[in-house]
């Protein structure tokens, strides 16, 4: 097996586990409309990044991390609805993305835009792998530590404030783990598909289980066999990474719905 | 006795609104205090329970056991049970009655601690005097409203509060079961437990409830003895 290959799995596993497990919060909360937001912002800054001939792993970081901060107030202000701000973001987001890839000046960065639009085998290194594999065992970590703060969150916010847990930190903590992953993902799968590998695997985990430790331990296994099986497909019949991933994590999410024990009456 | 809960010229706007919704609210309500409060939609009724615990937003000063809300906030509401109007759960929600009755005890325990075999007995506890311990591995999406009223009273219990704030306590109930919660929260105020609660029906209060506190349009407008003509 090519050492391209053996980096590619492992980075799948890896962004499987780290996409998955935030996602399990995510989905939660219902905030699968601010991954969505964050996941065209790290896109955006990403591509930025290349035009201006700077990291782009460091500005999709930026962009993403700052949609998730710049969310409440900006919601507080103009007086709307959280979603409605979301819709205008993403379009921005996107917008932006696609200029700046309009602007990158060589027809040798092209390759690099797309991947981080589509996603790549090959962008994977092992600097990347490392990265993702101190990411995942941050998040594996948080959430072992917090883990009856999260639950208490995902259950009502404001019944766990009301009994005394001070949730501001820990909701900060995991949008800002969810910005990380986002952007260390984009190589992978891509700026367009990165939420679906937060949502799909999480939403699938839901289906089954009323135990959230079943669901966080299930949900990154979903996701590793979303990533792993994404770039099978991806490596067999040379599609886009990031869409075989989204594919392979629909038609799973799909069949959860339809076995789901929690939607059989009676 | 001695005063448990202090509000002192407390008004609360909440976010984007020109008019606070309760204003100029001064109240004390002494420890063991059975308290419930009345008035019409709109009122501020909730807004001002969820001022007591500092949930939202407020001017003027709170103290609850004579610790100052603004400041410790976050120690005030580990002595506060709270039960919202009308919770209601999907039916995908990932837990399970003990689980959410626990959930009380998150903010007690504090950070970097697990549930201990003492919890577990509190929670059995406030589970059997609620009678929902024969649903406690059922999911919470999966109860009927009154079971869920009755869970979300025993999470309120599981902090062994020094005050309990109760919103509608009686919606979802049927009369059996408001005639049962009435006897328990009776028993709780007996055993020195403060209450104040929030009612649409003056009809469901309590014979233990002794004051009664109208609001309208966010004001104080009457704070009165409470006796139950038999």
């Amino acid at each position: 097996m090519s050492d391209l290959l053996v980096l590619a799995i492992l980075g799948a596993v890896l962004t499987g586990i780290s996409c998955s497990l935030v996602g399990s919060f995510v989905v939660r909360m219902n905030l699968s409309s601010l991954g969505f937001a964050m996941s065209h912002a790290a896109f955006a800054g990403a591509a930025l990044g290349l035009v201006l001939s700077l990291d782009p792993l460091g500005l999709a970081i930026v962009f993403s991390i700052g949609v998730a901060v710049l969310l409440g107030p900006l919601a507080e202000k103009a007086n709307l609805p959280t979603n409605v701000i979301l819709g205008v973001i993403f379009s921005l987001m996107i917008s932006l993305g696609l200029i700046f890839i309009n602007l990158i000046p060589q027809t040798a960065m092209s390759s690099v835009a797309l991947s981080i639009l589509w996603g790549s085998i090959l962008g994977m290194t092992v600097t990347s792998v490392l990265r993702l594999l101190v990411l995942s065992v941050a998040i594996v970590l948080v959430y072992w530590l917090f883990f009856k703060e999260f639950q208490a969150i995902m259950f009502s916010r404001k019944l766990a404030e009301a009994s005394g847990i001070n949730t501001r930190p820990f909701y900060y903590l995991i949008l800002f783990l969810t910005g990380i992953t986002v952007a260390f993902s984009l190589k992978l799968v891509g700026g367009l598909l990165v939420f679906a590998l937060m949502v799909n695997p999480a939403s699938s985990a839901y289906q089954f289980f009323y135990d959230m430790k079943k669901i966080t331990i299930v949900s990154p296994l979903i996701g590793i066999l979303c990533c792993v099986s994404g770039i099978t497909i991806s490596f067999l019949v040379d599609l886009p990474v990031g869409s075989s991933i989204a594919v392979v994590s629909s038609a799973i999410f799909a069949v959860a719905v339809i076995l789901s024990p929690k939607r059989k009456r009676g | 006795m001695f005063p448990m809960v202090e509000l002192k010229d407390v008004s609360t706007v909440y976010e984007g609104e020109k008019f606070p919704s309760i204003r100029n609210i001064t109240l004390t309500i002494q420890q063991g205090e059975f308290v419930t409060i009345v008035g019409p939609n709109g009122a501020g009724k909730t807004t001002l329970l969820e001022t007591v615990n500092g949930l939202l937003p407020s001017d003027g000063s709170i103290a609850v056991n004579n610790k100052n809300l603004k400041t410790d906030g976050t120690l005030i509401r580990k002595g506060i049970g709270y039960v919202p109007q009308e919770f209601a759960c999907d039916s995908l929600t990932p837990f399970i009655v003990e689980d959410v009755v626990m959930m009380g005890r998150y903010g007690k325990m504090g950070l970097l601690r697990s549930p201990t075999k003492e919890d577990w007995t509190i929670v059995q506890g406030v589970m059997s005097f609620l009678s929902v311990d024969t649903l406690k591995h059922t999911p919470v999406g999966k109860l009927s409203g009154g079971q869920l009223q009755k869970v979300m009273i025993a999470r309120a219990l599981a902090v062994e509060p020094e005050v309990l704030l109760l919103d509608e306590p009686f919606s979802n109930l049927d009369m059996k079961s408001r005639s049962e919660l009435t006897e328990k929260l009776t028993a709780l105020n007996k055993k020195g437990l403060t209450i104040l609660m929030v009612i649409h029906d003056r009809a469901s209060i309590p014979s233990a409830c002794k004051r009664i506190i109208t609001l309208e349009q966010g004001e104080i407008v009457s704070d009165k003895k409470f006796k139950v003509i038999q």
